[in-house]
């Protein structure tokens, strides 16, 4: 832990260390709460108020009120539901890998197959209908790209809104065996707090899984003896989808944190009101937590990495992220035995000064 | 081997269960941790303890 200067002059905290990371992840005298947060960079988006949050966006919140929505919608992300899920991920992913396959050219693997399979899953889970998902992809592809004007976001926001609070609505009518369906029926929820869940579970869930997605496979592209080790043993696939999820740590600035108090923290006196950064991919290449931390080793084994956080705002759809990444990956390259960039590696631009770090694009052929 | 568990700090990761199946499980209502066995033999000590130090909320405990 080391002190830091934010853009603003304020003088924080930056966590590098993998066991300082878990500590201060786990310890919520290091608030959630966003009074007085701050972002060590400037990123898109984190200038914006958060004064005006719907309710229910437990992302910002400490226990015990972050608890009670935790554990609402625990039961949808445990190992045992999300495993139900296995058939109905295989068919969405070899769907879109059909509709690959049957292009003549390169394609974007990030347009074809990267973005669309976690907006796909994660229609589903909401209950979107099929005849909504186009329009539903188009919104959250503008909001999250790096060329949408204002304007297109602002339009985006808007549509994103309207079709949310519309579902929301919806299964309130008549209510599906989807989350919402089951919240709206099991749950005191209002809609204010459904919708503020429901954009947490679209953050959290689609840019995520899109960037590991593309940049996983990049990383296995430029890596061809690892690739040709995974080609040759299927059953290296989980430890391989924990590999990536440490190598690339793809969240790149935060978690965040706002001390709550004066402290004395492993030695060092914490006071109120201090930002403490915690660098997941510092902490997923501490040398003392992993041998040789900047080789990618799919035969690496189980490892603590952190790429889901720690502590009680743990990423709550892990089972659900390295389900899609497995079925994903795999899938993928037993379709495309001869899956290659079709531009060098120089060509690929990658997603500079965001939260989340990618490939821009990801032309393959096969 | 004895294992005690606070419940009301179980964030319902689930990770224990992915390392420890036969001595924990997940509670489908929400998603916390259900205590199969508090007292399992010596061979589940290397899943139990990998599971105690993985735990995000750090709430098992082995006496």
């Amino acid at each position: 832990m080391t002190p830091l200067r934010y853009p603003d002059g304020h003088i924080g905290r930056l966590v590098t260390g993998l066991q300082t990371a878990r500590s201060v992840l786990g310890d919520t005298r290091f608030s959630s709460l966003p009074a007085g947060k701050r972002s060590p960079v400037k990123v898109p988006g984190s200038e914006l108020s958060t004064d005006a949050l719907p309710p229910g966006m437990f992302v910002n919140m400490d226990p015990p009120e972050h608890t009670r929505y935790r554990r609402l919608l625990s039961k949808h992300f445990t190992i045992r539901r999300v495993r139900e899920l296995r058939p109905r991920i295989q068919e969405m992913t070899d769907r879109l890998l059909d509709e690959m396959e049957s292009a003549a050219g390169p394609v974007d693997l990030v347009q074809a197959f990267a973005k669309p399979l976690p907006t796909l899953v994660t229609s589903e889970l909401l209950g979107l209908p099929e005849a909504d998902r186009s329009q539903f992809g188009h919104h959250v592809d503008v909001l999250f790209s790096l060329s949408s004007s204002g304007e297109e976001m602002q339009q985006s926001m808007m549509g994103l809104g309207g079709m949310l609070t519309a579902l929301i609505a919806a299964a309130r009518k008549d209510p599906g065996p989807d989350i919402l369906g089951r919240l709206t029926l099991e749950t005191d929820l209002t809609d204010e707090e459904l919708l503020g869940i429901t954009i947490v579970l679209l953050i959290a869930g689609l840019e995520t899984t899109t960037n590991m997605l593309a940049l996983g496979t990049y990383a296995l592209l430029r890596h061809p003896d690892q690739l040709a080790a995974l080609r040759a043993d299927w059953t290296l696939m989980d430890d391989a989808v924990e590999e990536l999820l440490r190598y690339l740590s793809v969240v790149q600035i935060g978690p965040i944190r706002v001390a709550a108090e004066d402290f004395e923290f492993e030695g060092q006196s914490v006071r109120k009101g201090e930002v403490v950064t915690v660098s997941l991919p510092a902490a997923n290449r501490d040398p003392l937590g992993f041998e040789a931390p900047d080789t990618f080793d799919i035969r690496r084994g189980p490892s603590r990495h952190l790429a889901f956080g720690s502590g009680p705002h743990q990423c709550m759809g892990h089972h659900l992220a390295r389900l899609e990444l497995a079925i994903g990956y795999e899938s993928l390259l037993r379709r495309f035995p001869r899956l290659e960039l079709a531009v060098p590696a120089e060509e690929i631009g990658t997603r500079e000064m965001m939260v989340t770090y990618g490939v821009l694009g990801l032309p393959v052929r096969w | 081997m004895r294992i005690e568990i606070d419940e009301d700090l179980c964030c319902g990761a689930g990770t224990c269960v992915l390392l420890a199946p036969d001595v924990f499980d997940q509670n489908d209502e929400d998603g916390t941790v259900i205590l199969l066995d508090a007292a399992p033999g010596e061979e589940q000590r290397a899943a139990v303890e990998e599971a105690a130090s993985r735990c995000p909320t750090a709430v098992i405990r082995i006496a």
